[in-house]
């Protein structure tokens, strides 16, 4: 049955996960704080839940091999538990994300927006090509609020200032380019 | 002269209804949990303005493109050519609209003939 077969060969890699420079930043920085918990064990713990609070899955992990004090394996033990985190989250995940609420632009003013944007008055779509295209432009927003979020509580970690929950334009500013190539 | 101040007039009034739901939607998604300058959705509805735009170009041309005057989902999966991860998202998404257009139309025995699910999983192989 090729029906069957199709989608196990395109399963490659972990399906859409938004914010690109989280994860590779992850694994470095749960490396170099192995080095310090040899130093000073007890007090790491602190700094380190606070500094990648968004991300309880690593911070779990280091504060484990703190206390095993295993060294020689952990970047390999990292490795497959990061893996693993892939592999399993993106698929529970994904649906409940595109059906869970309304989406943010309603069909009808969708319609509208591509029809006025037509060169040709002739152009028409199908029932279907909308319904994708309206996922597609939720997606599009809800990434984009999802970026802004993350450029939000970067700035509040690194400035340390006034860490308003106000998302800004300049988050938007920020995030805009490498969105903007990704869709 | 007419028809180009009614063209700025309609741009403007879909800019309106577009700004209006986005702030809308920030608003009821972040109720608890974050909050948006009006300026960053103002700017946010520049941004998703011109990506509709952007996509209404481009699937009309892919549709041209393919001799057709309609466009179909096949020119929406053009969209995403650019990202895999996008693109397995959406295809997922059309995987399911589709199997629930043919859970429908099994219901009716008269097409149960040619299975939904199969053509719509078919035509996904072969374009992979």
């Amino acid at each position: 049955m090729p029906p069957k077969a199709a989608p196990a060969a395109r399963r490659k890699g972990p399906s859409f996960n938004p914010p690109r420079p989280v994860k590779p930043a992850a694994s470095p920085s749960t490396t170099q704080r192995a080095p310090k918990a040899t130093a000073t064990r007890p007090a790491p713990a602190k700094p380190s839940a606070s500094r990648s609070g968004f991300q309880p899955a690593t911070t779990i992990i280091s504060s484990d091999e703190e206390q095993d004090d295993e060294f020689d394996d952990l970047p390999s033990d990292i490795d497959a538990l990061m893996e693993d985190a892939l592999d399993d989250e993106p698929q529970p995940q994904q649906p409940a994300a595109l059906d869970l609420s309304t989406p943010p632009i309603p069909a009808p003013l969708l319609v509208r927006l591509l029809h006025h944007n037509f060169q040709d008055e002739d152009t028409q779509i199908q029932k279907g090509a909308m319904n994708l295209l309206q996922s597609y432009m939720s997606l599009f927003v809800r990434e984009a609020i999802a970026r802004a979020k993350d450029e939000r509580e970067r700035a509040a970690r690194n400035g340390g200032g006034p860490s308003s929950r106000f998302l800004q334009v300049e988050d938007l500013e920020k995030l805009a380019p490498e969105l903007l190539l990704d869709f | 002269m007419a028809s180009t101040a009614d063209a700025t007039e309609r741009r403007e009034r879909l800019q309106s209804a577009l700004w209006y739901t986005i702030g809308q939607f920030v608003d009821n998604e972040g109720a608890e949990d974050f909050n948006a300058t009006p300026q960053f959705i103002g700017a946010l509805t520049e941004l998703v303005y011109t990506q509709i735009e952007n996509s209404a170009k481009d699937l009309e041309l892919f549709s041209k493109h393919a001799g057709r005057k309609v466009i179909n989902a096949d020119d929406v999966m053009l969209l995403t050519r650019r990202n895999e991860a996008l693109e397995e998202t959406l295809k997922r998404e059309l995987d399911r609209m589709r199997a629930a257009e043919g859970r429908a139309e099994d219901q009716q025995p008269k097409k149960r003939g040619r299975p939904a699910g199969a053509g719509a999983k078919g035509k996904g192989k072969a374009k992979a």
